[in-house]
């Protein structure tokens, strides 16, 4: 299983793509990709690619855990809620930093 | 201080101004990420984990106290209140927004600061001795040659794509403080046998995936000639340096395949045609730089010493901070003081806006308007009276920061790791934090005396520990953080590479392996003036890799 993530291009905060096409804040709101959705995430990278408004654009693996979306890479786990030490609330989207592919 | 000229304020000016004009370009989708990322790396702009990080270039590690409040003031007001010194005497700072970032700029080349050419396959910024211009033992002061050089490196045109980027660091004293030896170029200062300074020229030291201690190319080069024959091992790595892969591309692998006598001899053969012409460096101009650097009009000062023994007896914390972080100066009654960025439990090398301001007001009232940035992430007052030490104390104690720990366990150097780098591997602060935790007691560290743990979290050595006497190396196997731990490595004249005993740690795991390694040592020592490194070097590996993994 996959999700998409990036950082949004205004305030490089991490933003992952949700079920309706906008690019959110919150992991566990993130669309979680099937094998056989393979398609339908590369369309979802090329559009966003296109947009320019979300960069670092990354595939990311994970696992549900008692329905929660749990990513395979301790990176990953970092980069949802932010640093650990010293920790720090992850970096939240400006106003008009929400955008949808 | 150097002060800018025209030039390089109205260069520094403009290329803010252009920066804004990408910025914007970037904000309005007329410029995509592909063509916008270089821009925005050469102007020292990273994307990082969580957000961008600005990085910001504190030449040769001088600033003064109206530099350091501007540094107080993005904290402040583009950041999160705090920004983080790093081992290449620069700052960062890890949470500012893209369309904040010309105004940052703004503020920066105010005061005469910019993030240029802090990114990206070029000469990055030149760093020395923190001590620089005070330090009792020096032959010379290395700045006004580091400004030269900052001048020349600066958008030459020549060298802004290199095969990789290229770090010189400088030493103007026989005690290497700037680890020479581990960069790109090191330059010593020595005397020829006509009593006349210049630079024996290392080169192709680094660290990284493949650490190499540099090799002597020159045992003199005159100041005159200097730029001249640094052109010359440029031109010689820009020619011959490998393109064609990023892990063999610095100048320490080309050095290492071709020979070090290859290599001069094609360097001499560049420096054939190049000496005696445009960069040949006169004396005059040589003196006008130098009158920048002009040693502060010294107070006669009463007191020349500080009795240790006695303070230690009356204020333990106020004795042990004297033993620990000062450092002898050149002019009678006055000090250098190392400001501890490592307080228990804390992110070495971050320090807030608050005490920003007060480490500026600290240097503009008692050090002649003058701070410094070290390698090992602290900050130093390089020209302090000793009749001030109290007054100085008393303030750093009232914000956190009189931490009496400078070359002890716990002053460690330590990198971003996974907490905010895009590259790591492992986490590096937890550890540090949890490492001062361990051995926060002063009497512990006392007893251990001087020991330089380094941590990086992943090979990239950004935290230097293939050179601590105890490096710490973070990596990832399946899924968990691991630590691999190195004994024995060097960043002084006495350059070594630590060595790696045996299999890695989990993170839990590592205060009590490290806390082997240090009961070792201490069992085994001459005496307690024998510290760790010369320990090790005497006793080898053996006794070590017992402690961390028993005699199997
Ligand atoms: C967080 C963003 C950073 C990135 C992306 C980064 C990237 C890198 C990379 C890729 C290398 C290896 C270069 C090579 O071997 O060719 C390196 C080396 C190094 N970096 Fe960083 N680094 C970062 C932060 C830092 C920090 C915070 C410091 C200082 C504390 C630092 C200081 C160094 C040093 C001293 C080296 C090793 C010396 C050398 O061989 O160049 N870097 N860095
Ligand atoms: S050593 Fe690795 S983890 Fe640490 S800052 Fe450098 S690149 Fe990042």
């Amino acid at each position: 299983m996959e999700i998409l993530t990036g950082n949004e291009l205004m305030s490089g905060a991490t933003v992952y793509l949700d079920r309706s096409g906008k690019w959110v804040e919150e992991l566990q709101q993130a669309r979680v990709f099937l094998k056989e959705e393979s398609e339908a995430k590369d369309a979802a990278l090329a559009v966003t690619k296109k947009g320019g408004r979300v960069i670092s654009l990354e595939v990311e693996t994970v696992t549900l855990r008692d329905g929660a979306i749990y990513p395979d890479r301790i990176r990953e786990r970092i980069r949802a809620e932010g640093p650990t030490a010293p920790r720090f609330d992850r970096q939240h989207l400006d106003e008009d930093g929400h955008v949808s592919i | 201080m150097y002060r800018y000229d025209e030039f390089d304020a109205a260069f520094v000016k403009e290329r803010t101004a252009q920066f804004s004009d990408q910025v914007a370009r970037r904000l309005s989708g007329e410029l995509n990420e592909d063509q916008f990322r270089p821009l925005r790396l050469m102007n020292g702009l990273y994307l990082q984990l969580h957000a961008y990080m600005l990085r910001i270039a504190v030449p040769y590690g001088t600033m003064n106290s109206r530099q350091m409040r501007t540094l107080a003031h993005i904290a402040r007001t583009y950041d999160r209140g705090y920004g983080h010194f790093t081992t290449r005497q620069n700052i960062q700072f890890n949470w500012p927004k893209l369309r904040d970032i010309p105004k940052i700029l703004e503020d920066l080349a105010a005061v005469e600061m910019h993030a240029i050419q802090t990114s990206g396959n070029c000469i990055r910024n030149i760093t020395t001795d923190q001590f620089a211009g005070a330090a009792a033992d020096e032959i010379i002061d290395p700045r006004p040659v580091a400004e030269i050089l900052r001048q020349w490196s600066s958008l030459h045109p020549e060298f802004s794509y290199l095969p990789r980027k290229f770090k010189i660091a400088m030493s103007g004293s026989t005690a290497d403080r700037a680890a020479i030896r581990f960069h790109d170029i090191g330059l010593q200062a020595t005397t020829n046998g006509l009593g006349e300074i210049g630079w024996q020229v290392w080169v192709g030291g680094g660290l990284g995936r493949t650490p190499m201690i540099a090799k002597m190319i020159s045992g003199f080069v005159p100041h005159e000639h200097l730029l001249a024959y640094l052109e010359s091992i440029l031109r010689v790595y820009n020619r011959y340096g490998r393109r064609d892969n990023k892990y063999k591309a610095r100048i320490k692998i080309l050095v290492h395949e071709t020979g070090i006598e290859t290599i001069r001899e094609q360097v001499e053969e560049e420096f054939a045609h190049v000496k005696g012409g445009v960069l040949t460096l006169p004396q005059e101009e040589l003196d006008r730089i130098t009158r920048y650097f002009a040693e502060p009009d010294y107070e006669l000062v009463n007191q020349t010493s500080v009795d240790v023994a006695r303070e230690k007896i009356l204020n333990p914390p106020y004795g042990r901070w004297l033993e620990r972080n000062l450092n002898a100066h050149r002019q009678a009654g006055y000090v250098s003081i190392t400001i501890s960025l490592k307080p228990v439990g804390g992110a070495p090398g971050d320090a807030t806006d608050k005490q920003m301001d007060v480490i500026a007001d600290l240097a503009e009232r008692y050090s002649h308007d003058e701070l410094r940035v070290s390698h090992e992430q602290n900050i130093v007052l390089p020209y302090v009276k000793i009749t001030d030490l109290p007054s100085v104390y008393a303030t750093l104690v009232e914000h956190g920061l009189a931490e009496g720990n400078a070359g002890q366990i716990t002053d460690i150097i330590c990198c971003p790791g996974l907490d905010f780098c895009a590259l790591a591997n492992a986490r590096s602060i937890p550890l540090a934090q949890e490492l001062t935790r361990k051995f926060a007691a002063p009497e512990r560290q006392a007893e251990i005396g001087d020991l330089k743990i380094k941590i990086s979290g992943c090979i990239n050595a950004c935290g230097h520990h293939h050179v601590g006497h105890i490096g710490i190396l973070g990596v990832e196997k399946k899924g968990t953080e691991l630590y691999q731990i190195t004994v024995g490595g060097d960043a002084t004249e006495n350059a070594a590479i630590g060595d790696i005993l045996g299999h890695g740690f989990v993170a839990e795991d590592v205060p009590n392996a490290i806390e082997r390694l240090v009961d070792a040592y201490i069992a085994r020592r001459e005496s307690p003036s024998e510290p760790f490194i010369a320990a090790f070097r005497r006793l080898g590996k053996q006794p070590f890799k017992e402690a961390l993994y028993g005699d199997a």
